[in-house]
């Protein structure tokens, strides 16, 4: 056998060495990079009672706690006052302010509402909300896409909420942001208008899943649109079985009795 | 338009910031995360996040990882929890067809593991 042509798998260093208890590298081998080097040495630099220099710790903390903690003192206050908050969810133009333009005209007439209304810009929706008999607060975003319970609670305190029954809360329009973020409210109503597609429940899940309610809503101009009901309603009922569904239309009066009803249970007193 | 995903990386780094100070750490080596397949929050976004808001900071080139968290659903007529599918948000019980609607996990956003040195 003819060992002379053999090569070693590794070359050994003169300035190598090894802890003569651990079996740790007391020298480098070769040299690291920087980079590469500062990271093995603070994982080998252990403290006096021998406490590996990387420390790791378990925790299990949801990131919205912030949120979700103003949102149940909202929740709180807001039952502590005898109100119920609904908060209204629609891509922009869904109809949410129409409807509640009306539901102010009709309903508000015999049951006290407020209206907290959010926008990126402009308080336009705040004036056409604005009624005698109905204290609305403008909430505008800048360039934030969706409402948060801080705002909420900070709009809420700007309005006098005196016997106030039904707190409606108009959302940034937007189907996406406005589902990862409780504002404390009791009721999440989202909004689906027969101008949109039928299956934007399928596409926007996240928002639909969370409903309490759905409203269909421009059922007036339904046929007009080509706009299928029914597969409307079906796809709103796989994404989302445990919601309600209304179909409605603010112009044509169509469904409001049953809208205002839903309304009235939420606010018995009234 | 603000990314939500950039709010909630801000409201995680804003934790790790505050153990990283509590345990006098020098850097933050591992950042682990917690997403539910269903919770709207995309992990792309957020490491992108990551990136943008621990720039300069003692988290500043630590390693995120992002653990996805299956959904699950509960059944009430069956009593018995099954597993969501990746595909959305429509849950038909394997067992009896009902669709349910009770989500019990996929909609997490949990800071779960943090590292330093």
């Amino acid at each position: 056998m003819n060992n002379e042509a053999a090569t070693p798998i590794a070359e050994i260093q003169d300035n190598y060495g090894v802890h003569p208890l651990s079996g740790a590298a007391t020298k480098p081998a070769r040299t690291l990079s920087a980079p590469l080097s500062a990271e093995i040495n603070a994982a080998l630099t252990a403290s006096p009672e021998g406490e590996v220099a990387v420390r790791s710790l378990d925790l299990r903390i949801p990131l919205l706690e912030k949120n979700d903690i103003l949102a149940e003192r909202n929740r709180g206050y807001f039952l502590g006052r005898g109100l119920a908050a609904l908060n209204l969810v629609s891509s922009p133009g869904a109809g949410k302010t129409t409807l509640l333009e009306r539901t102010l005209d009709d309903f508000a007439l015999h049951t006290k509402c407020a209206v907290l209304v959010g926008d990126l810009e402009t308080d336009n929706d705040g004036n056409r909300l604005r009624r005698t008999h109905v204290p609305v607060a403008q909430i505008t975003t800048g360039t934030v896409c969706h409402l948060d319970a801080g705002m909420i609670a900070r709009a809420a305190q700007s309005i006098d909420l005196n016997g106030v029954k039904i707190l409606f809360i108009e959302n940034v329009g937007n189907l996406v942001c406005p589902a990862s973020f409780d504002l404390g409210e009791q009721v999440r109503v989202v909004l689906l208008s027969t101008t949109e597609g039928e299956d934007k429940p399928l596409k926007y899940p996240p928002i639909f899943k969370s409903a309490n309610l759905v409203l269909l809503t421009k059922v007036d101009v339904a046929d007009a649109l080509g706009f299928k009901r029914e597969l409307a309603v079906h796809n709103i009922k796989r994404i989302a079985p445990q919601a309600r569904i209304i179909e409605l239309s603010a112009r044509s009066g169509e469904g409001l009795e049953e809208w205002y009803s839903y309304l009235r249970t939420l606010a018995p007193l009234g | 338009m603000i990314m939500h995903e950039l709010g909630i990386m801000e409201s995680a780094l804003g934790l790790v910031q505050r153990y990283a100070v509590e345990k006098h750490a020098r850097h933050v080596e591992r950042v682990v995360l917690r997403i539910g397949t269903l919770s709207g929050v995309d992990p792309e976004s957020l490491r992108f996040a990551f990136d943008v808001v621990s720039r300069g900071t003692t988290a500043e080139g630590a390693q995120l990882e992002i653990e996805t968290v299956p959904a699950s659903v509960y059944c009430q007529s069956c009593k018995s929890e099954f597993a969501g599918t990746d595909r959305g948000f429509i849950f038909k019980c394997p067992d009896c067809g009902d669709l349910c609607g009770d989500l019990r996990r996929g909609r997490e956003i949990e800071l779960s593991h943090l590292e330093f040195s």
